[in-house]
């Protein structure tokens, strides 16, 4: 069984006087163990594509299937049980919690689980520590350069010990030298057996990924 | 607990904007904790010095005179006598009885005087009107009948003639006639204009003789034996006055009886009024501060909507945003309300210093400040809250 699979996934957005296909007819699977680039131009639906894996949104046409959950069937709170236990997020812009130490960062997913404290803050430093920032746990995400916040996002991501990685331009903001750290991160992950998904604009970043699938006007193009 | 924990490092983080918020409810507690203590301080304070007038008592009046068809002003007839005072000494349920009368004299002790009222009254008048003797003794009954010029001095008028203690038994001069002070009463605290404490007691005969001749008395103060014989002492007390004076059943008595619970009672009933006015007045500026907290809570919601947009996407359901909001919504107003509460004490001890009337300390009002504060957060805090929960996570998550 593939841990993403996607069949005729549209997703149109009414606009009143008009409807938008940001994605038309997507078939996609993703095996476990996979490190896939979505590969697009702005404009492509690579957002939206990035949203509905993510289970931020639903398809309004199609079916996904996400570790074998149909996400049609799941209200507002399941979607985020899904997300909470299945999906770990890197954002390009990071999104770390403003005024929050990294520490408390990576635990708070865990705290969404309802995880005691001490283990909370035992798991996260143990992932803060993965990552190589054992010495940064006390730090807030502006004393933190952008590489080491997108390490800090990606400890959050993998505190929960998450089936898909979901990484959304994940060097975007960052200069070449963080940005190839950042990648051989998750190269090393993906090595490790972690199933990564990761939407991208560049090229060369993609390259990185084990299989690639590029996304032209809402369509996925081989 | 965890949520606590969060509300509590996020009001840290901005300490003059949780401080401003929390203002108007720490005003609007702290008003409505003093504003009732104050009240009820009052209403306590008012009920002791009634008290202190005497414990079941009755005074009788003179009526008013009715002179063709023009009734003169209550008190204006002079119809009470000093035989009607011993006669009601008679009825059963009395305990003491005292006639009054009155006048106004320089008095003179050594080189101090004072102009003052002189009471010609009996020995029981201290019973009647609750007064304690600070030193030496009251009036007795021989020195009423045997016309003695003795005198009581009330603590006040003591103080302004210069009596102490060892003037018991010295000579003041009462409109230029020699008496023996034979007692100095007990302070009792002033009620209303005329002060109780600033007179001087002296046998009635002594007024008759000398400044007021005549056997018509200003009032006749009457203590009832218990609390219960009063409706039934003035019941007896109106008829004998009646058939006293000769007043036709039917007819326009020229007497009145006060009561002391009567009066009491609607003072009581004023003062709580006032209570309730003013903590009525004081919550409205609770409810300003809870619409304070409301503001800023939306405002945080706005400011905070990528925040909210990340925990979604990492896992909090609505309901964990909404009790994230909710909960720093009480704790600010929980504070505040916790500061209020200890300032509203603190100023209604002052008041009640200043006043006179003493700290009075309800515990319900703190706990029932504490519980409206709780309720200001909330009705104030769930809708802010729920704007938060509501947010959809891909759009909080693009607001910059």
């Amino acid at each position: 069984m593939s841990l993403i699979d996607l069949q005729g996934v549209s997703r149109i957005y009414d606009l009143g006087h008009v409807q938008v296909a940001a994605l038309q007819g997507v078939d996609l699977a993703v095996e476990q163990g996979e490190f896939l680039a979505i590969v697009g131009p702005s404009g492509s639906g690579k957002s939206t594509m990035m949203n509905i894996l993510g289970c931020l949104d639903r398809p309004t046409a199609g079916t996904y299937r996400l570790a074998g959950t149909p996400i049609a069937e799941l209200d507002d709170d399941g979607l985020a049980r899904l997300r909470s236990r299945t999906i770990g997020f890197v954002f390009q812009s990071y999104n770390l919690l403003p005024r929050t130490s990294a520490l408390e960062n990576v635990a708070t997913p865990l705290l969404y689980q309802g995880v005691p404290r001490k283990e909370r803050h035992a798991r996260a430093l143990a992932a803060l520590e993965r990552l190589g920032l054992g010495d940064r746990v006390d730090h807030i995400p502006t004393e933190l350069s952008g590489g080491q916040q997108q390490r800090v996002a990606i400890a959050r991501a993998l505190v929960t010990e998450p089936a898909l990685l979901l990484a959304d331009e994940p060097t975007g903001n960052l200069d070449s030298t963080s940005g190839a750290d950042v990648m051989a991160v998750l190269k090393e992950l993906n090595a490790a057996g972690r199933t990564v998904v990761m939407i991208t604009h560049d090229a060369d970043v993609a390259a990185v990924a084990g299989r690639q699938v590029h996304v032209r006007d809402g369509r996925l193009v081989a | 607990m965890e949520l606590v924990r969060l509300a509590l490092s996020r009001l840290g983080s901005s300490r003059l904007r949780a401080f401003l918020t929390m203002l108007g409810v720490v005003i609007g507690v702290a008003s409505v904790v003093s504003l009732v203590a104050v009240g009820q301080g009052a209403t306590s304070g008012i009920t002791k010095q009634l008290q202190g007038l005497g414990t079941n008592l009755l005074t009788v009046n003179p009526g008013a005179t009715t002179t063709g068809f023009t009734r003169g002003a209550a008190g204006s007839a002079s119809t009470l006598t000093v035989a009607d005072a011993q006669t009601i000494q008679a009825l059963p349920g009395v305990s003491a009885v005292e006639p009054e009368t009155s006048t106004s004299q320089l008095v003179v002790a050594g080189s101090l005087n004072t102009t003052t009222s002189i009471i010609g009254t009996t020995g029981a008048y201290t019973i009647v009107r609750n007064f304690d003797v600070w030193q030496g003794a009251t009036l007795n009954g021989a020195a009423v009948d045997a016309h003695l010029n003795e005198a009581v001095v009330g603590a006040t008028t003591a103080d302004d003639l210069g009596l102490t203690a060892s003037s018991i038994g010295s000579t003041i001069k009462i409109g230029g006639l020699p008496f023996r002070v034979v007692g100095i009463l007990q302070a009792k605290g002033s009620t209303g204009p005329t002060s109780q404490d600033d007179q001087i007691l002296v046998p009635y005969t002594v007024v008759e003789d000398q400044f007021v001749p005549g056997q018509t008395v200003r009032s006749i103060g009457i203590s009832v034996a218990t609390a219960g014989q009063i409706d039934t002492v003035k019941a007896e007390i109106t008829t004998l006055l009646e058939s006293r004076h000769a007043i036709a059943p039917g007819g326009t008595d020229d007497f009145t009886i006060a009561d002391q619970a009567q009066l009491l009672t609607t003072v009581g009933g004023v003062s709580t009024l006032l209570t309730v006015l003013l903590a009525g007045i004081a919550s409205i500026s609770l409810l300003v501060g809870g619409i304070g907290i409301m503001n800023i809570m939306l405002v945080s919601v706005r400011e905070r909507t990528r925040e909210i947009g990340i925990r979604k996407a990492i896992g909090a359901r609505g309901r964990d945003i909404l009790a994230q909001f909710l909960v720093e919504a009480l704790v600010l107003s929980l504070l505040g309300g916790m500061i209020g509460i200890v300032l509203g004490i603190a100023v209604s001890a002052l008041i009640g210093q200043l006043a006179g009337w003493g700290f009075v300390f309800d515990p319900i009002t703190p706990v029932v400040a504490v519980l409206f504060s709780l309720l200001v957060g909330i009705v104030f805090g769930v809708w802010p809250a729920r704007q938060a929960a509501r947010l959809d996570p891909i759009v909080a998550l693009r607001y910059e």
